[in-house]
């Protein structure tokens, strides 16, 4: 199995503070890898490393055969672009456009030229958009503007835009944040089929939706690995040592964290 | 001493907005006393000298808009002299069937100048907008004249551009053109610049992720967010025109307000009436329809 990404003694820095500091980590074609950790943990800054929206500082780094420890030139950064699909937090379409034009943005890698401009997109992309959104389940509602959706909608929509991109690498920054339970799974198994043939790197922060999204989980506490496991290993003691404040502001964060981290507070119950 | 000077500046702290707004309220009512004060002085402040008799002649010769007499007129109005010789006879049906026909003429010059000038305004405000956007950065050398000229057009009444016009190219339709295209040139160029402004970085992100151009991102994410809220814009403004345009006539620049002119300095308030009548009916036509408009827009 070829690497779909490594990261090599990479380092990332904002404003003298350190993001990210990870030694190692490989992730090879076709895995479903989840990223977990506690507010401010690096999770974001990985993922936007991995899309090329942020340089490293120091270390290598190769996401689908590109090396990008310098920043790549604009051309190949969009052609990178074209192979990694994101789904961010409900926040990531064009609100004007109806769901089936945003979806139709997803064939903008491959489109180009006029049709591009004046979204005239040829009858097959058309075909392959309307296919799209009826596997999500949202033909019916193909010609709503996004901004007139709900916010499972709209993740759907994020996800048949996923189709169309036909990504190799799929980026998904807690696509279910704001999503009741029954749209967060049903907003994770369409992922999943989404990412069929194609790496998928989920940020979470249900513990409950892992065993959906992932076979292998990663925790990050302080932009740092703490543990590199198969999901099945992944138990409330890791979960609750991951989201556990770091011992400087202990004392202040305890009761907050408590009350916010459902973790930490089975542990406190226990 | 520490005791009273720390109360006081608790006090200041809890009390100084009120005071603030307290002394700009007396600042207000002290100007509005002065206005009133001076004018009374001077013997200004007066209604003239028979406001009510005034009044009511004016109110009944409005209460009969001449356009009436094209259907219920004197086909025969006879015109004599002291001694009762004929001097002529009229047709008063003719007569304003013909001035109904110039009204027409004069409504579309008057919506000539605001249609064209509207749109050669906002033409002239787009590239200024640009510059003037504060979230595209443009370089402080480009923005700031930019933002200068928008901002001395949109102080510049319509009516003195066209005063000035009329003495640059003459009297006729090209002064109002002109004059509304340089006032709204200003009020275009703000309105843009907020649009702009108000752009959705999100949508533009997500076009971003999946490798698209810059050429592909304006066209799918800043275009479909900006577009809208330009039309909406244009409609507005455009409709203000139709409005300032009817006044530009008194000018010299034609359309309604010659014939406004023409009616007050003749005192024929029955045709004021008519005049008027018009420009009601076309200002609240335009301004349903491009209500309706914005709103399916937006």
């Amino acid at each position: 199995m070829s690497p779909c990404l490594t990261l090599d003694s990479l380092l990332c820095q904002a404003q003298g503070r350190t993001l990210l500091a990870i030694d190692r980590l490989t992730v090879v074609h076709g895995e479903r890898l989840a990223i977990i950790g506690a507010n401010g943990a690096g999770k974001s800054t990985l993922l936007r490393l991995l899309s090329g929206f942020l340089p490293p500082a120091s270390g290598a780094l190769e996401v689908l055969g590109r090396r990008m420890d310098s920043p790549l030139p604009p051309r190949e950064l969009r052609a990178l672009r074209v192979e990694v699909g994101q789904v961010m937090q409900g926040l990531h379409l064009v609100g004007r456009l109806s769901a089936r034009e945003n979806v139709l943005i997803g064939s903008l890698g491959r489109v180009s030229g006029w049709r591009s401009w004046l979204r005239c997109f040829p009858a097959d992309e058309l075909t392959r958009a309307a296919g799209a959104l009826h596997s999500v389940g949202l033909l019916a509602r193909a010609d709503t503007r996004a901004d007139r959706l709900s916010g499972g909608e709209r993740q759907k929509v994020a996800i048949a835009r996923l189709l169309l991109q036909r990504p190799r690498l799929i980026l998904a920054d807690e696509p279910t944040a704001a999503l009741d339970p029954a749209a967060a799974a049903e907003v994770c198994r369409l992922l999943v089929a989404a990412a069929a043939e194609a790496t998928l790197i989920s940020v979470v922060h249900n513990p409950s939706l892992l065993p959906l999204l992932a076979d292998r989980v990663i925790g990050l506490r302080l932009g740092r690995i703490a543990f590199d496991l198969p999901v099945a290993q992944v138990d409330e003691r890791r979960l609750v040592d991951l989201y556990r404040p770091a011992a400087g502001d202990e004392a202040s964060l305890r009761p907050a964290s408590a009350a916010i981290d459902p973790p930490a507070r089975l542990a406190a119950l226990s | 001493m520490i005791t009273v000077r720390t109360l006081e500046s608790r006090f200041l702290d809890r009390f100084a907005g009120r005071i603030g707004f307290l002394a700009l309220a007396l600042a207000y009512a002290l100007l509005v006393l002065a206005c009133l004060a001076s004018l009374a002085s001077e013997g200004e402040l007066t209604l003239g000298r028979q406001p009510l008799a005034n009044l009511v002649k004016t109110a009944g010769e409005f209460a009969r808009p001449s356009f009436l007499d094209a259907w219920f007129g004197n086909p025969h109005l006879e015109y004599r002299s002291d001694d009762g010789t004929l001097l002529r006879v009229e047709n008063r049906q003719e007569v304003e069937l013909a001035y109904l026909a110039g009204l027409g003429r004069a409504t579309w010059t008057t919506v000539r100048i605001a249609t064209l000038g509207s749109l050669l305004g906002a033409l002239l405000a787009l590239p200024l907008s640009v510059l003037t956007a504060r979230n595209l950065a443009a370089p402080r050398a480009l923005a700031w004249p930019a933002k200068t000229i928008l901002d001395v057009a949109r102080s510049i009444h319509t009516l003195v551009f066209g005063l000035v016009l009329v003495g640059i190219v003459g009297l006729g339709p090209t002064a109002g053109i002109l004059a509304i295209a340089l006032h709204s040139m200003g009020t275009y160029g703000k309105l843009f610049a907020e649009a702009i402004e108000s752009l959705d970085m999100a949508a533009i992100d997500a076009v971003r992720s999946v490798g698209a151009g810059p050429v592909q991102v304006f066209f799918n994410a800043v275009w479909p967010s900006v577009l809208p809220q330009f039309v909406s814009s244009h409609l507005y403004v455009w409709e203000f025109n139709i409005r300032d345009s009817t006044i530009l006539g008194i000018i010299g620049a034609g359309g309604l307000g010659l014939l406004i002119s023409e009616a007050t300095s003749l005192f024929q308030w029955g045709r004021l009436a008519t005049v008027l009548i018009v420009i009601v009916v076309l200002v609240a036509g335009f301004d349903a329809a491009s209500r309706r408009i914005r709103e399916a827009l937006l």
